[in-house]
């Protein structure tokens, strides 16, 4: 069911131009973004890690645009109560939608790279090259499982919209995907670290640029998973609620 | 005058009637403000601009969230909803009717952009002197028309193609990339400068970090005249698209297609 759900949203969202356009050339424009920075500042030799930062906020612009987009998708087009009124559990009917974003993701991730060796020159010189793309597929996996979370908060919330554009660039700043966590103020700390996103941007910087890949991966599939419980509870609540205020529809 | 004022503020209101204050918090004050941040910190940590680049920069910025989407919203709506046939009946100017649209979102875009400037500096401990406040304002006002008129430019082709919000998504992002709000220009190459240079932002943004900086009126004229030559090319080319596209969509009975 999550395969046959993946596929379903992967083709559903091939249909539409704007997630085309946009996944296609937002990640390219972040990823230029990031070199011409790296490159006009005094450490022009981490452009690397400024690509796979850019990656990373590409799949985390997935996730969020993605999972929130198709939940209020689902409710312009009249298709959301089917979803919730499905005999599956609500988190077996949501999590293929935010897989497949976590899936779309990967393509910013693959891009930037590819942009940033074909156009500007930059070196591919992984410390674990073995590493990378394990650490790049769990992390994709778990924001994927972390997205839950995100919808059952768009599906309680009319107005999704506001919260995806208000959590897009906290997150890339708190998860030190461009810049290192200790640049911020000492009280985003406890934030950032439990945020999955901090633990997977870090197991990829560790495997660019050297560092143990594995314990941050594990704690970013840890973390994610602890999200997907309370997501998978937090949609049988909503179901609920939504039921008894009849509000679900209302867009 | 009265059909430009009335319908309008007709327009603007009836696209908030849609939403509710969450959004226009989120979306418009909240989303900007953190972009403002993570941009300053990044210029911190990378040493490429100090705060006074990236707090004023992103800032006037700002007024693109609003003015850009806005004037996209005020065609594009249109046809979502399918009032577009209605508007397009009237026996009055379309061209003044749409135009006069980028009234009220170059005032909201000059309130969002003072929010944002006002609070960015407060929280990242940007000092501007109080005289520098009236010509930071008349920064912020030339880019929010300029960036308005963009808007209705892009929304004037959304007679002709049918997702209009792939290019005012795509556009938005290269204006954070284009504009030298957030990599200087003289780090870009030319090409991308001279396509930032026909961007609404660029020469506000340089303007208003001069103003901020405490230049005069002398100083920064010469950037707030090319960014009010900017907004005026995009107005006239909306005003041209609108026509253009109008006939072209009447002949082909494409006006509602979706």
């Amino acid at each position: 069911m999550l395969l046959l759900g993946m596929l379903f949203h992967l083709k559903h969202a091939s249909r539409s131009p704007f997630e085309i356009g946009s996944f296609v050339v937002v990640p390219i424009v972040q990823a230029t973004l990031a070199v011409y920075l790296f490159r006009a500042s005094a450490e022009p030799q981490k452009l690397l890690q400024a690509a796979v930062g850019a990656g990373m906020m590409g799949v985390w612009s997935s996730v969020l645009f993605g999972a929130g987009g198709a939940i209020q998708s689902q409710r312009w087009q009249g298709t959301l109560e089917m979803l919730m009124l499905a005999p599956r559990r609500p988190v077996m009917v949501f999590l293929p939608i935010t897989l497949a974003n976590g899936a779309m993701g990967s393509y910013a991730l693959l891009a930037t790279l590819v942009w940033g060796r074909v156009l500007y020159g930059v070196e591919l010189d992984f410390a674990h090259p073995f590493a990378f793309p394990v650490a790049a597929l769990v992390t994709v996996l778990s924001l994927g499982a972390f997205g839950i979370l995100l919808a059952s908060l768009f599906i309680l919330v009319r107005h999704a919209n506001a919260f995806m554009n208000a959590l897009e660039y906290p997150i890339w700043l708190l998860s030190g995907m461009l810049l290192p966590i200790a640049s911020l103020p000492a009280w985003t700390g406890p934030i950032a670290a439990a945020l999955p996103t901090t633990w997977g941007a870090r197991a990829l910087r560790e495997a660019t640029s050297g560092g143990a890949v594995w314990p941050s991966l594990g704690l970013c599939a840890a973390i994610s998973a602890v999200c997907l419980g309370l997501g998978a509870l937090s949609l049988v609540h909503v179901e609920r609620r939504a039921r008894a205020a009849a509000t679900l529809a209302l867009a | 005058m009265r059909l430009l004022g009335l319908g309008s503020v007709i327009a603007y209101r009836a696209l908030f009637n849609w939403t509710t204050p969450t959004v226009f918090v989120g979306s418009l004050l909240i989303g900007p403000l953190f972009q403002l941040i993570f941009f300053a910190y990044v210029g911190r940590e990378l040493a490429v601009g100090d705060d006074r680049f990236y707090i004023v920069g992103n800032a006037v910025l700002s007024v693109a969230w609003t003015c850009v989407f806005g004037g996209v919203m005020a065609i594009g709506n249109e046809r979502r909803f399918g009032t577009l046939g209605h508007v397009l009946l009237s026996p009055r100017s379309r061209t003044l009717i749409f135009l006069g649209r980028a009234t009220p979102y170059a005032l909201n875009g000059l309130f969002v952009a003072a929010v944002i400037l006002t609070v960015g500096a407060l929280m990242l401990g940007l000092h501007i002197p109080a005289s520098a406040i009236p010509l930071l304002a008349l920064c912020l006002a030339v880019s929010s028309v300029a960036c308005s008129f963009f808007g209705l430019t892009l929304g004037a082709l959304g007679l002709r193609f049918r997702d209009i919000w792939v290019i005012s998504n795509v556009t938005t992002a290269l204006m954070v990339l284009l504009t030298g709000v957030n990599v200087p220009a003289d780090h870009l190459p030319g090409f991308l400068r001279a396509v930032g240079s026909a961007l609404p932002v660029t020469h506000a943004a340089a303007a208003a970090r001069d103003a901020a900086g405490g230049a005069g009126l002398a100083t920064i004229a010469p950037d707030l005249l090319i960014e009010a030559g900017i907004g005026i090319a995009y107005a006239v080319l909306a005003a041209v698209l609108l026509r253009i596209f109008e006939a072209e969509s009447r002949r082909r009975a494409s006006l509602d297609t979706l």
